[in-house]
């Protein structure tokens, strides 16, 4: 097995990473990527801790080659803020209690702007399903939720960047 | 993981050659969803992976009233899940994917991949047994179509062989009057179930003119209740013969104890979900409505 | 509280949420140090064997490994890994018993070399190379077995596998006696769960020698300065030269207690002489790290038809696994805990520890309190049943008031149990759900409820301690230095309110600092709920110190008396009009750019070390339908009642209390630690086979705090809260399935299978109304 140079687009930048096929796409970014914001919590793809958007679509870096997704645009935690300016999913998380330990937390945001991507007004009922695949410990999903309906509104009410 | 070559053929025939060549040491990729954490906690070996991301064409999906359903190698199941006519065409396969509760899993995953694991625990599997699909294969030698009941050979063995990949899975429309029940018992809703039951009855008049039973998670494969099938058709469906048909169904199981569950429980929920199944397939055939309803 | 607060009751931005929400935050596995190694352990395949020997040559010769180790690499030291021993006075009771690396397995799991290397690749070849001689021994997992003569011995010194055995020193009264007076005594065993906390994190160490003569250590603990004195004691390091750094922690909830796998990534980066980062994976912390212990508790209770409670007493076999490490505290907690809620004559309790091959258990969420709780409050309302009575009346008649000692014997300033119970069924509606018809078809609905309580602190048993220093800054900020980790419980940003607010400043102009035993001062940690309660009176004390320094310049400055001045948003001024100010800012500036000879920097240093131990109370009402086909419990909906005096972070509060419903949710229903009954190997190895709720599996959940009853020796009236808020909730939901279909479910998990085998036990079709 041969490492080969790959391009890879995380975050709208393009880098030149060194890979051998059986590196995971979680283990790029928090190896030589040095994006350590992704998590890797069970590695078997049951705890959504390890969530990045290619393509837009929510993806399980961990049950992911990188050489698979290539030609993809990734985005992970790192990238939805630019400078100071956070995404308003991650101020109503910070704002409304939704964090605790944070393990679990760049998994969730993620997986919450896929979601209001694709249903601009979802219900908390649409929220919890959304998030059935992610795991938390510390907060009991309350104020994630609440934290992902809060954003929703704000998105569509236009107050965001 | 184990280091092995990655190879990404542009066409099911150079597929097909590789895994011909490469033979019980190449595994093909397509979501990767179950096979990279196996293969990363050792439990499979692959010295060749054979992905199919880019294979043109495989990731559709049609499906009308008539023609039935038909779905590619690459075709994601929340593609499936999200297709109106596959959801008011096959209610018990809609349910089925959408309690898959994942969203990750379903966006990545397919279907086909999904079958592919060849556990008798897939909720997918379980429904395409009581819809009558067929599995269709392209091999080096060319082409064959199974039926979803002899796609399977044992626990995690399908009838593939060497050189062969599934291409597409055909379901064939249901009969007029035919409704179709997902159940299924887990332990938390992202877990894999316990038990799963998945039934079409077509009702006419009020008696059985056909009925499919399949359940999951019982057996080395997912298997039909054929006496329990034998016992419905053509009878009046009344709540003594369904929970006779549903006693029957139990008694064709064969469970074993795992971390899950035990095969006590398993046999005896196999009749309970057979039965509540039935009744339920009852009720929507005499409501003539596909209203949304509790599981 | 005569005075307004401006800051405690608000919900303030947490501490670095921000840097939690962009992914900046970095935990123990995030850390980078260059040269750093890859270290990985060795864990025993076989539940117990003898180490015959072990041959790390090939190993050590594979181009890329570092350093290769065995117990013979390592001090021979036999140890305790539990850090709360070094707290008490008298730990005669501590029991040696675990190496860093073993010379024999005692579980599937153990830990008997480690190698570092340049990548995880080379060290997961380089574990394969080392070759080990194992004499298989017979093994033994369950405690009844264990203890059973010609039971295989997990240590030669424990005969039948009991290294300790002891009858509760302080009950009172004579059980037998008080049940021969009583009109009705009920007896239950209660298995409990072993359950894994699993935290979303699993665990990380990075051990670094690279600054001659210093080790710095990154580490999940909870108690930095005490598992640095542990490592100092093993490596014959000196403990200043230490440095113990607590980055982002993804959740410990008391498996942090002790150690992890700290000594071996010490004595890895000794050899090695490099930087070593060992980082398990989840099946390697489900297997390896702490974890609830199992207790069976054979429970007695004697009532009088009144209801009131003559005599309580239990008796416990702790299985705690194959090394003792936790279980001596855990077990006094939890029969402190038992029987220090109601007022009773008459009450005793034993324990018997027990060995068995397997994975070790630790101090978990609740540390014996919540199974304590569980047994109790299940056994009450099978009393309740027994003599015909309302168990939420039966509680209301015997349980603490203020003044009554807490499970700790220390007299309770406050116990509102009374008005949280009261309240709860008010709000739930709890007599109108009690005579609810159970239903008749297959699915039947019941209503139950727990109370609880837990402690601020680990007082008077063992030392306590929370020292905290602060210094303003020139720009009139203040930065706080503590130790007391932050688990994600936003201790931090608690304290930055508290110390905010007894200054007289904003929330945003404290600054903290935390997480280095170089930079803060000895703090005895986070367990046993005591953050909030004692090192917030810590801060206090450290704000009053330096507001006193502060006051007193600007009291020259403004020529006023001392006792004229207050704080108010950064501004020190007159209380009397018409007033005058400065800023807090000027003074402080005043002080170090001072170019009349009275430079200051001003510092406040705070000490407490506590008398009190205000317990928290909860009272939980959990409502469930119980599906007597499948035996599936689907809970309806949890309300939770708690006083744990004032709140100062209200966001912060609820959250961890709905955190603690989601492990009891877990823990009753879905969490079994599953281990092979012939090989001792652990089947729920990873997250697909230890299933936690998702957010589907849970309830709706209402949370209610009761804030009528501050403590006047808690930080502006508050006290402990979260560490034992799972406590209640378990035997509530218990007790609602109780209700549903009349059958006490004893055994935890209470899986669809053990109720359906329960309901065809007792044969039971009909509702129980």
């Amino acid at each position: 097995m041969k490492p080969e140079i790959v391009s890879l687009k995380v975050n709208g930048q393009v880098h030149q990473v060194i890979v051998t096929p059986n590196m995971t796409l979680s283990e790029v970014l928090r190896g030589p990527l040095d994006l350590t914001g992704t998590k890797q919590g069970c590695g078997v793809g049951q705890c959504g801790s390890c969530t990045v958007l290619v393509d837009g679509t929510p993806t399980l870096s961990c049950s992911t080659l990188a050489i698979a997704v290539r030609d993809s645009e990734i985005l992970t935690i790192e990238g939805l803020s630019t400078g100071d300016r956070v995404h308003p999913v991650q101020q109503a998380f910070i704002d409304l209690g939704a964090i605790q330990c944070g393990y679990c937390t760049p998994g969730m945001i993620l997986m919450a702007v896929a979601l209001v991507d694709e249903n601009p007004n979802p219900t908390r009922e649409d929220v919890k399903e959304w998030l059935g695949g992610n795991l938390c410990r510390c907060t009991g999903y309350v104020k994630i939720v609440d934290a992902v309906m809060a954003a929703a509104q704000t998105l569509r009410e236009g107050d965001c960047r | 993981m184990k280091p092995f070559e990655y190879l990404e053929p542009a066409t099911i025939a150079e597929a097909t050659q590789l895994l011909s060549s490469h033979g019980e040491k190449a595994r093909i990729l397509a979501g990767g969803i179950d096979l990279l954490p196996r293969m990363r906690a050792g439990l499979i070996d692959g010295d060749y992976l054979i992905s199919i991301r880019r294979i043109p064409n495989l990731d559709y999906l049609e499906c009308d009233g008539f023609n039935g359903l038909a779905f590619g190698a690459m075709t994601k199941l929340r593609s499936l899940e999200t297709s109106e006519a596959l959801r008011s065409n096959y209610r018990s396969l809609y349910d089925a994917i959408h309690q898959i509760t994942s969203i990750q899993v379903k966006c990545t995953g397919t279907a086909v991949g999904n079958l592919c694991v060849a556990t008798p625990a897939s909720d997918v599997a379980t429904v395409l047994y009581s819809l009558g699909a067929r599995v269709e294969i392209t091999g080096i030698d060319g082409d064959r179509s199974e039926p979803i009941e002899t796609f399977y050979v044992d626990a995690h063995r399908t009838c593939l062989g060497q050189g062969e990949m599934v291409t597409r899975v055909l379901v064939p429309s249901p009969a007029p009057g035919t409704q179709t029940v997902f159940l299924n018992l887990v332990k938390t809703h992202a877990d894999v179930a316990k038990v799963s039951v998945a039934v079409a009855v077509t009702v006419e008049d009020g008696s059985c003119r056909d009925a499919k039973i399949a359940i999951g998670s019982v057996a080395p494969t997912v298997i039909r209740a054929y006496k329990a099938e034998a016992k419905l058709k053509g009878e009046e469906l009344t709540p003594q013969l369904i929970q006779a048909a549903a006693i029957t169904a139990s008694g064709e199981t064969r469970p074993i104890s795992d971390v899950r569950s035990t095969a006590g429980y398993r046999k005896n929920m196999a009749s309970v979900l057979v039965r509540r199944a039935l009744e339920k397939a009852l009720r929507r055939a005499s409501d003539g409505s596909t209203k949304e309803e509790n599981r | 509280m005569s005075e307004r607060l401006s800051i405690i009751g608000k919900s303030m931005s947490r501490w670095q949420a921000h840097e939690k929400a962009t992914g900046a935050a970095r935990y123990g596995a995030d850390v980078k140090l260059p040269g750093m190694l890859v270290g990985k352990i060795l864990f025993s395949p076989h539940a117990h064997a003898r180490i015959v020997n072990v041959d790390t040559s090939k190993a050590e010769q594979l181009a890329g490994v570092e350093a290769v180790i065995t117990w013979k690499d390592i001090p021979p030291e036999v140890y305790n890994p539990n850090k709360m021993n070094l707290m008490l006075r008298h730990p005669e009771g501590e029991i040696k018993d675990t190496q860093v690396l073993t010379d024999k397995a005692r579980y599937v799991g153990d830990r008997i070399a480690a190698v570092a290397a340049i990548d995880t690749a080379t060290a997961e070849k380089a574990l394969e190379l080392v070759d080990v001689t194992y004499e298989v021994l017979p093994a033994v997992f369950d405690p009844v077995e264990a203890m059973k003569p010609g039971a295989p011995k997990v240590h030669d010194f424990a005969d039948n596998n009991v290294p300790m055995h002891f009858d509760f020193p302080f009950g009172w009264g004579n059980v037998d006696e008080g049940c021969g007076e009583s009109d009705a005594v009920v007896e239950e065993t209660f298995r409990s769960a072993s359950n894994h906390i699993c935290q979303m994190e699993p665990c990380a160490v990075v051990a670094d020698f690279s600054v001659e003569g210093k080790l710095t250590i990154w580490s999940p603990t909870q108690h930095p300065f005490l598992v640095r004195r542990k490592i100092a004691d093993l490596f014959g390091i000196a403990e200043g030269s230490i440095n113990w750094i607590t980055p982002h922690v993804g959740g410990a909830f008391g498996k942090y207690s002790g150690f992890c796998v700290e000594p071996v990534c010490v004595a890895l980066a000794q050899k090695a002489r490099r930087p070593v980062k060992i980082e398990l994976t989840r099946e390697e912390d489900l297997l390896s790290t702490e974890r609830r212990q199992k207790y069976i508790t054979t429970a007695r209770m004697g009532v009088r038809k009144d209801g009131s409670i003559v005599a309580l007493s239990e008796n416990l076999i702790v299985d705690g696994g194959a090394y003792y490490t936790q279980n001596g505290t855990t077990t006094n907690v939890n029969i402190g805990s038992f029987l220090g809620v109601y007022r009773h004559p008459n009450v005793a309790a034993s324990a018997t520890m027990v060995y068995t091959n397997v994975p070790p258990t630790g101090g978990v969420r609740g540390y014996g309190n919540h199974e304590a709780t569980a047994a109790r409050e299940q056994l009450l309302d099978v009393a309740a049943a027994e003599i015909g009575m309302d168990p939420l009346e039966m509680r209301l008649r015997n349980v603490k008031h203020a003044g009554d000692p807490s499970s700790t014997g220390i007299p309770m300033e406050t116990c509102p149990f009374e008005e949280i119970i009261k309240l709860g069924a008010e709000r739930i509606g709890w007599k109108e759900k009690k005579a609810r018809p159970k239903g008749t078809g297959s699915k039947r609905y019941g209503v139950g409820m727990a109370i609880a309580m837990d402690v601020s602190g680990a007082q008077p048993f063992a030392l306590q301690q929370s020292n905290a220093f602060l210094k303003f800054n020139e720009d009139g900020s203040v930065t706080l230095f503590m130790n007391a980790p932050d688990l994600g419980q936003n201790v931090t940003g608690t304290m930055a309110q508290i110390a905010a607010e007894s200054l007289g400043l904003e929330y945003d102009d404290v600054h903290v600092v935390k997480g280095e035993t170089d930079s803060a001062l000895f703090d005895s940690g986070i367990h046993a709920s005591r953050g909030t309660y004692q090192f917030g009176n810590a801060v206090i004390a450290a704000a009053e110190d330096a507001k006193k320094q502060l006051l007193e310049r600007a009291a020259k400055t403004l020529g006023v008396p001392l006792d004229d001045l207050e704080i108010k948003a950064g501004r020190i001024r007159t209380k009397s009009l018409p007033r005058k100010w400065v800023s807090v800012k000027d003074v402080v500036r005043g002080a170090i750019y001072n170019f009349e000879g009275e430079h200051l920097q001003i510092v406040g240093k705070g000490s407490y070390s506590p008398a009190e131990n205000p317990p928290p109370i909860h009272a939980v009402f959990t409502e469930v339908e119980v599906d007597c086909e499948t035996g599936v419990t689907t809970i309806l909906r949890i309300l939770y009642v708690a006083d744990s005096g004032t709140i100062i972070n209200p966001l912060a509060a609820e959250g961890q209390v709905e955190g603690a419903i989601q492990q009891s949710v877990g823990y009753v229903l879905t969490e079994d630690y599953v281990i092979d009954a012939k090989t001792g190997a652990l089947e729920s190895s990873n997250l697909n086979t230890y299933k936690c709720p998702g957010t589907l599996d849970m309830p709706d959940i209402e949370v209610v705090f009761y804030e009528d009853a501050p403590v006047p020796s808690g930080p502006f009236g508050a006290k402990g809260l979260a560490q034992g808020a799972i406590c209640g909730v378990t035997p509530s939901i218990a007790n609602a399935i109780y209700d549903a279909v009349g059958i006490a479910i004893t055994d935890m998990p209470a899986t669809p299978e053990r109720i359906l085998e329960a309901l065809g036990r007792a044969s039971v079709t009909a509702a129980r109304n």
